[in-house]
């Protein structure tokens, strides 16, 4: 048997609501997802696909309510397999009616307690994450340098104060921040945004996680940066052996980093397999048609239409709240024939195994 | 606020097509709904009642005393607050009471409100000089205590509650003109304005339309309840101390001080009676500034 | 043809550095937007390229005069409108339009998309009555495929995709014949990026309406533009057809952008990844691009690309030529 992966993600469901609209916004439905030791995975999805609430689920950093409320998440730490949802189904009280969540009771301020408590020793230490837009996540009244070191002395508070500085230049030298001895007393206000990124990346290595969590690492920042960010991230992944989830909804910056990518629509993992088998469309590789129409979109020369239309994906982003019945991509599927349509319409497809490590959620393939 | 530890959420579309108003009130918080319903009582309350002293509508004439019946218990001769201690009808001077505050308030609040907005446009939509400008002059303003200001005005003139109730407006006018401002910068960073200019519409049209009236009205009826309550405030601390409306024209502060003389002997409900009246009355303006926030500006609490 | 429909002539836009004493005596002033000079057909697309903070969007402000120039000219049909007084503007208003980065610019919040077409429509159409008005608001909805009932929408209940669109009708509405369009997909999802790509390619051959298409995206700029002019720190380091610039890019820089794009391993190169991580403020004299170009530390740092007076400006390009303002162009 394979080891067990080092993060395991089994049915996760978190729900907003929408006052406005007095219902359930399903911003993560159901999702599993795995990621091997040592390996790359790459979540795509458009806004609202539930790409980031899937990991600030999985960090346990949900403020909204309800929040999470069914599920598993297991992590193989250094010491040993740990739970990260634990006895959700204690704090939580669902009604289900036709499969769905209708009603939730849930004690939230005890979950809270219980999950920082639970988080205190995963985060940073075991998973650090770095998010879209650098600047903001800084702290603004701190040097770069002191924030390192913070990271560094949560990882070992036996650390002395020159060894723990030491160590946070050493990071800073590592993610390629030029003239690091001066960036290290800079304010994060001093810096460009590629630069800040840097200083992000090298706070979250510095605790010595075994998991990265990248969300959006590179949206918003130039075409230029971006690519130098993408470059880094590869070379540290490849020096540190360090597992990686990167989120992004640039296919490039996902196809040039992951060994496996998971594609997410409407709250669900449509699609999650290797990269080279979901990123290059094949004719014999059984794609998910989300999938193809969203490599299909990106401007390229290649997804030029004779008349100079590139070619589009019809329909809306789907918000989430009214999900239909069946498949979340019907209304925009153009996949389907006769035959199938009452199935996609009436029915949810599952998740299931192409190949032994690609799995699809399509009526198409499946009976 | 109430911590709640269990959230029962519930999904019910249904709900948001509800038409009516009592449907729609249903969307919003149940306090922010009380306080709502509790604060356009006691404005109503409030307006009617000016109406009635305006008309001289009440129960009894305000300043005849009735020797017989001086600090008369509630219900009694017809005297439904009773008397004071001179053998007045209490809830007559307690309406009449309104028309010490009620215009002068209404001017406190015109005041803040106009040249409030009128500075906050210049200086968030024209901004440069006219921004450097208003900011001075709100500090000028804001470093000036209030108090002081106001017992200079009485000095100066005479304690005439139309000239304090403009130096409370004005005073006002900082606050305001902040939040108009502030409300246009925003807009401004989010293109709204440039963009409403390149269409060509013309700039009293993009202020009056697009600024105030879409943008700033709930910000403006807001301060308006709310100014309305600080110059009742004001209004009676001022005749409390004898700067505002003297005897015997009734006012509920100087009620407040005539009655306070016999609180020793025991006879507390002449002073009392409009304390309580000042208290729910300001307590009723705020919290509708309060409840229209939450409602018109959307933060709803969960 | 004739005269190109908008032209612009060293156009330039400086702000003075902020600081306590900046009103007393001769402010230093950075230019945002420094001596560029381009012209936009009509009919036509012209893709403006560069990252951000380098003046495209200062640029695009300009020439609705939602900014003031500082020196040169700008030209629409044939008139100078450089300084042109607000109230003599106006009329230009109707003609030259701008679609925003911002999804919720246009769009009023209160409002619904009814009440947001109709005031634009009457802006510049007065003399229409209330019918006509609605008939035309109900085709402007058509035009950007949009159903009729999003009419009673407001903002809020409408899709990023859908803001874009009403947006693009808002524009419409004052019939204009040129449209500076200000990263008008960087908001949205990919799928729906190649919708509003593919609407604005339809309205232009319908209304025959040219654009000024403002992005740092240069593979989508490619497809849309029929000439292309990538800026540099407030320049025009070079232009051409899209073509041209896509297939053999003279700019160092143009190629440096190319090859960021393609995310892929440049470890042949990396002299070069390290030249594109550099973030460094513009040099004081010479060629501004010096710094990070690959072809000037290759070269053994030639001092011509340094020499203050010889800082390398683009030759003035008629008739779609491939120009580049480089002492040391790339040939491919």
């Amino acid at each position: 048997m394979s080891p067990a992966p080092h993060l395991l993600i089994e049915d996760l469901h978190t729900y907003f609501y929408s006052s406005e609209r007095h219902a359930f916004i399903h911003s993560v439905d159901g999702v599993d997802l795995s990621v091997a030791k040592g390996e790359t995975l790459g979540i795509v999805g458009e806004s609202g696909s539930g790409k980031s609430i899937t990991m600030l689920s999985v960090m346990g950093l949900i403020q909204a309510n309800p929040g999470v409320l069914k599920g598993r998440v297991t992590l193989q730490s250094k010491g040993g397999s740990v739970d990260l949802i634990p006895q959700i189904e204690d704090y939580v009280e669902l009604e289900n009616k036709d499969q769905s969540i209708v009603s939730v009771k849930k004690d939230t301020v005890s979950w809270r307690k219980h999950i920082e408590r639970t988080m205190k020793s995963i985060r940073g230490k075991e998973i650090s994450m770095i998010f879209q837009n650098p600047k903001a996540a800084l702290n603004p009244f701190t040097t770069v340098g002191k924030q390192i070191v913070e990271m560094v002395r949560l990882h070992n508070p036996s650390e002395t104060e020159k060894s723990a500085r030491e160590k946070a230049m050493y990071w800073l030298e590592r993610v390629k921040i030029d003239d690091p001895v001066n960036r290290f007393d800079a304010f994060p206000g001093d810096l460009s945004g590629g630069m800040c990124q840097r200083a992000m990346v090298a706070m979250a290595l510095a605790s010595e996680p075994s998991l990265l969590i990248a969300d959006e690492p590179t949206t918003g920042l130039d075409a230029t940066i971006q690519a130098s960010i993408v470059q880094l991230l590869q070379e540290l992944k490849t020096d540190l052996g360090i597992t990686m989830i990167l989120i992004s909804h640039d296919i490039s910056v996902i196809s040039a980093l992951s060994d496996k990518v998971a594609v997410m629509y409407g709250g669900q993992v449509v699609e999650h397999g290797p990269a080279r088998d979901i990123l290059e469309v094949k004719d014999h590789v059984k794609n998910h048609p989300y999938t193809k129409a969203l490599l299909s979109s990106i401007p390229d020369e290649k997804n030029v239409l004779p008349n100079g239309h590139l070619k589009s994906i019809e329909g809306e982003v789907p918000d989430t709240i009214d999900v239909p019945c069946g498949c979340r991509f019907v209304e925009r599927c153009n996949a389907y024939d006769a035959g199938l349509k009452t199935k996609c319409v009436n029915a949810r497809p599952r998740l299931v195994n192409i190949t032994p490590d690609h799995r699809v959620r399509c009526w198409l393939y499946q009976e | 606020m109430l911590v709640r530890s269990h959230y029962v959420h519930v999904n019910d579309p249904q709900l948001t097509e509800a038409k009516g108003l009592l449907a729609k009130l249903r969307r919003y918080d149940r306090l922010d709904v009380i306080y709502l319903v509790y604060g356009l009582m006691v404005v109503s309350a409030v307006v009617l009642s000016y109406f009635l002293g305006a008309f001289n509508l009440l129960p009894f004439d305000p300043e005849e005393m009735d020797l017989e019946a001086m600090m008369a218990p509630v219900f009694s001769n017809g005297h439904i607050l009773g008397t004071d201690f001179m053998g007045r009808d209490l809830l007559s001077r307690l309406i009449l009471g309104i028309q010490a505050y009620f215009l002068p308030g209404l001017l406190a609040i015109t005041i803040a409100l106009t040249i409030g907005s009128t500075l906050g446009v210049l200086a968030g939509y024209y901004g440069r000089r006219w921004d450097t400008g208003v900011t001075y002059f709100n500090n000028l303003l804001d470093s000036f205590p209030r108090l002081v200001l106001i017992l200079l005005v009485v000095a100066a003139f005479k304690p005439n509650i139309y000239y304090i109730m403009m130096v409370v407006g004005l005073t006002n006018v900082p606050n305001i003109a902040a939040l108009i401002k502030n409300k246009i910068l925003f807009l401004k960073q989010k293109n709204f304005i440039e963009s409403a200019i390149a269409l060509g519409i013309p700039a009293p049209a993009i202020i009056f339309r697009h600024i105030l009236w879409y943008n700033c009205r709930a910000v403006l009826v807001i301060q308006a309840t709310l100014g309305m309550g600080e110059a009742i405030l004001m209004e009676t601390s001022l005749s409390y101390l004898g700067f505002g409306v003297q005897e015997p024209t009734p006012s509920w502060g100087n009620m407040v001080q005539a009655g306070s003389n016999y609180l020793l002997q025991g006879d507390f409900w002449p002073s009392t009676a409009p304390a309580l009246f000042i208290l729910l009355t300001i307590l009723g303006f705020y919290l509708l500034g309060d409840a229209l926030n939450n409602i018109l500006e959307g933060k709803k609490s969960i | 043809m004739g005269a190109p429909l908008l032209q612009i002539k060293n156009l330039e836009k400086r702000f003075s550095k902020r600081g306590l004493l900046s009103s007393f005596g001769n402010a230093e002033t950075v230019a945002a937007v420094d001596d560029i000079s381009l012209y936009v057909n009509e009919n036509e697309t012209l893709g403006l390229v560069g990252e951000s903070g380098c003046g495209k969007t200062t640029t695009g402000k300009m020439i609705l005069k939602l900014a003031t120039a500082s020196a040169g000219q700008i030209i629409y049909d044939d008139i100078d409108i450089t300084r042109m007084p607000e109230k003599d503007f106006r009329p230009y208003r109707s003609s030259i339009q701008m679609i925003f980065q911002d999804l919720d610019a246009a769009l009023n919040p209160k409002m619904k998309i009814r009440d947001i077409l109709k005031e634009a429509i009457k802006i510049h159409q007065k003399e229409l009555n209330e019918e006509q008005v609605e008939a035309r608001a109900k085709r402007l909805l058509e035009l950007v495929n949009l159903k009729q009932s999003k009419m009673n929408s407001r903002p809020s209940e409408l899709s990023g995709g859908e803001k874009r669109r009403v947006g693009i009708a808002r524009v419409l509405a004052v019939e204009p014949k040129f449209i500076v369009a200000d990263e008008p997909t960087s908001a949205l999802d990919v799928s729906i990026q190649a919708q509003v790509v593919n609407l604005m390619q339809d309205l232009q051959k319908e209304l025959g309406l040219s654009y000024l298409f403002i992005s740092h995206d240069l593979p989508l700029v490619e497809i849309l533009s029929h000439r292309i002019a990538v800026m540099y720190l407030g320049r025009i380091v070079e232009t051409g057809k899209a073509e041209q610039i896509a297939k053999s890019p003279k700019h160092p820089y143009t190629a440096m952008l190319w090859s960021s794009m393609n995310h892929q391993p440049q470890s042949a190169d990396k002299k070069a990844a390290e030249l594109m991580n550099l973030d460094v403020e513009r040099p004081k004299t010479g060629c501004r691009f010096a710094p990070r170009c690959p072809v000037f530390h290759s070269n053994g740092r030639p001092s011509v690309c340094t020499d203050p007076d010889n800082e390398p400006k683009l030759p003035v390009s008629q008739n779609d030529d491939h120009v580049v303002a480089c002492h040391f162009p790339l040939n491919r």
